[in-house]
């Protein structure tokens, strides 16, 4: 029964890092571009999350994921459009790696000095203890909320680069961003976009981490690399695989804990170089 | 032109050797912070200016190397520097056996998946009780070297260990190796299509890599008489790696020796002169690597070379003198 629950409990959890890894997922298939600050914008949502916690007390941190997801659009757009546009057309690829880790190291000091280095947690109130029996099994209910808003967020994705104007426009620039100069479309532009949308993805995962576990400006990097095994696990370019590499984590990190308290993330970094190993291309890449 | 630059050689090893005696004890370990600091860059700027390989796990290397010079010397009961041999060891080992499925990988997913293997090792040494778990270990083994000596010999094995890593990438460049490492790095369908093996040439880079940062590890940890999981696989080292090479000026040779100047001179510039904290120190190294990033990607040696002029650590071939037409 424990191990039931064990994975259950692994699988709402992985939704979460699902979520995690999306918004990477999606710079990377548009823009084969990494973002190794990705997970210092996931930290820094949080911190955003908790000063306007402060500052509403009365509003449930629940409904402040809109307002952080737009201020996460917002420094996203920003961040692309100023420094990350810069160097995306350059032959180097590197260029954007070390860009990017410049500006992760920049804000993950900054956020030492302004937030300080106290572990932080965002309450979310009486939900955070809520439990419900589904035939004998204690599952969270605020795990289950996660779970659900990233199903819903992970098919809302889906549908506007399927089925929307942008997301055609989104689709043909990853393919040929110079042929799409010639329609008109400044893939400029729609990289601000991308980016946008990648680290409000990002920053509702940040949110609903900070309610489960607490975290520090020292955490992002433990959020890159999830978010990062979640890309590669779940096969380029995927959304859905990126959902089962972070499900296929969230298990193996929480099966881990249950026979080795003190592991952390170590299983699921194992599980990645093993999936790595095995299967460079990703676990559930479409063959195609 | 050769006599002159042996003369170079034979002052600057005189004044390296007579150093401890006219530096002061906080001058000397300075100085034997910044010549391992420049061995640790130099191998980073193998891997990522002429393999092709940006790697963000480097400080695995790092502390494995301190690790076994700890556990080396503390089983063995020997001097510290007798075992040291063994740290580069252990990491081209490890480092040849990883490389065999983190090669798997390309590009942006080859520098985490490096680090995410230095993430599982730093997590797998802190569950080891033997190695002394979170807490880490001292070097009790370095009283048999006497404490006046520890620190000049510090300071020897540094700068040797510096020439060492300046000379031996240079040597490495001019070999067939080198010249095939580069040809992949301009254009890699060309370099395989005229026989280049590109998987020899970066497995020979990121074995070496490993070794040098292993031995620049050991040392530095040795100067510290401690070593605690969190100190030895903290990303700071690649970091402090990285914005060296790029300040400096990556794929040269030279740039390495000029951001570890630039390096240092921020840090005092910042930490002691203007008394901001280590944090803000950080902040300010990032703005100067994104500035760079952006407006001159090459580095600042290419720009001072401009100025200098001359060859100085060049890698480049002549082409031989063509024939006259008949």
């Amino acid at each position: 029964m424990i191990w039931v629950e064990t994975i259950v409990n692994g699988t709402l959890y992985g939704g979460l890092y699902g979520l995690l890894g999306v918004g990477l997922a999606l710079i990377v298939g548009v823009m084969r571009v990494v973002n190794l600050s990705h997970g210092e914008f996931i930290v820094l949502s949080a911190f955003i999350g908790v000063s306007l916690v402060g500052a509403v007390p009365w509003v449930h941190p629940l409904l402040l994921i809109v307002p952080v997801a737009v201020i996460a659009f917002a420094l996203g757009f920003g961040l692309q459009a100023v420094l990350i546009n810069r160097v995306v057309t350059r032959p180097d690829p590197f260029a954007a790696i070390l860009l990017t880790f410049g500006v992760a190291v920049v804000m993950r000091n900054l956020m030492v000095e302004v937030f300080g280095a106290d572990p932080r947690t965002l309450p979310a109130g009486r939900l955070a203890q809520a439990s419900a029996g589904v035939f004998g099994l204690h599952v969270g209910v605020l795990p289950i909320i996660i779970l659900a808003l990233s199903i819903v967020l992970f098919t809302g994705l889906q549908l506007v680069l399927t089925r929307t104007r942008f997301g055609r426009i989104v689709r043909a620039t990853a393919d040929h961003r110079d042929v799409v100069r010639l329609m008109g479309v400044n893939p400029g532009r729609v990289y601000n976009v991308v980016m946008g949308l990648s680290l409000a993805l990002a920053s509702v995962a940040g949110m609903l981490l900070a309610m489960r576990s607490s975290f520090t400006p020292y955490s992002g990097v433990e959020r890159l690399l999830i978010s990062f095994e979640v890309v590669v696990l779940g096969g380029l370019g995927t959304f859905w695989g990126a959902m089962l590499g972070g499900i296929t984590l969230g298990i193996a990190e929480l099966v881990g804990l249950r026979f080795d308290t003190n592991a952390g993330p170590l299983y699921a970094h194992l599980l990645f170089l093993i999936g790595v190993l095995l299967r460079p291309n990703g676990l559930f890449r479409a063959r195609s | 032109m050769k006599a002159a630059r042996w003369l170079i050689a034979m002052v600057g090893a005189v004044v390296v050797i007579a150093a401890p005696w006219f530096v002061g004890e906080g001058a000397l370990r300075f100085l034997s912070e910044a010549m391992l600091m420049l061995a640790m860059a130099q191998m980073w700027n193998l891997l990522a200016g002429y393999a092709g390989l940006v790697s963000m796990g480097q400080q695995v290397f790092v502390g494995l190397g301190a690790y076994a010079l700890f556990f080396a010397s503390i089983s063995l009961k020997l001097a510290p520097f007798w075992v040291l041999p063994l740290a580069p060891i252990l990491c081209a080992a490890v480092a040849a056996v990883v490389a065999l499925f983190l090669f798997r990988l390309r590009e942006a997913y080859f520098a985490i998946g490096t680090w995410v293997f230095s993430e599982v090792v730093a997590l797998l040494i802190s569950k080891t009780e033997r190695l002394g778990g979170e807490r880490g270990i001292g070097l009790p083994t370095a009283r048999l070297i006497g404490a006046h000596w520890l620190e000049p010999l510090t300071f020897w094995i540094s700068a040797a260990i510096a020439v060492g890593a300046v000379a031996g990438t240079y040597a490495l460049l001019r070999s067939r190796v080198g010249l095939g490492l580069m040809t992949v790095r301009d254009n890699d369908v060309a370099a395989a299509s005229i026989g280049v093996d590109v998987w020899r040439n970066r497995f020979i880079a990121f074995v070496l890599s490993a070794a040098g940062c292993g031995l620049a590890g050991a040392v530095s940890f040795t100067a510290t008489l401690y070593v605690a999981p969190s100190f030895a696989f903290d990303p700071n080292w690649v970091v402090a790696m990285m914005f060296i090479v790029i300040i400096g000026g990556i794929g040269t040779l030279e740039g390495p020796i000029l951001g570890v100047v630039i390096y240092f001179a921020l840090r005092e510039l910042l930490t002691v002169a203007f008394g901001l904290t280590g944090g803000w120190y950080l902040v300010g190294l990032g703005l100067v690597a994104i500035a760079t990033m952006l407006f001159e990607p090459a580095g600042l040696w290419p720009l001072l070379r401009a100025r200098l002029g001359g060859e100085w650590l060049s890698v480049r071939r002549h082409p031989p003198a063509r024939a006259e037409a008949p």
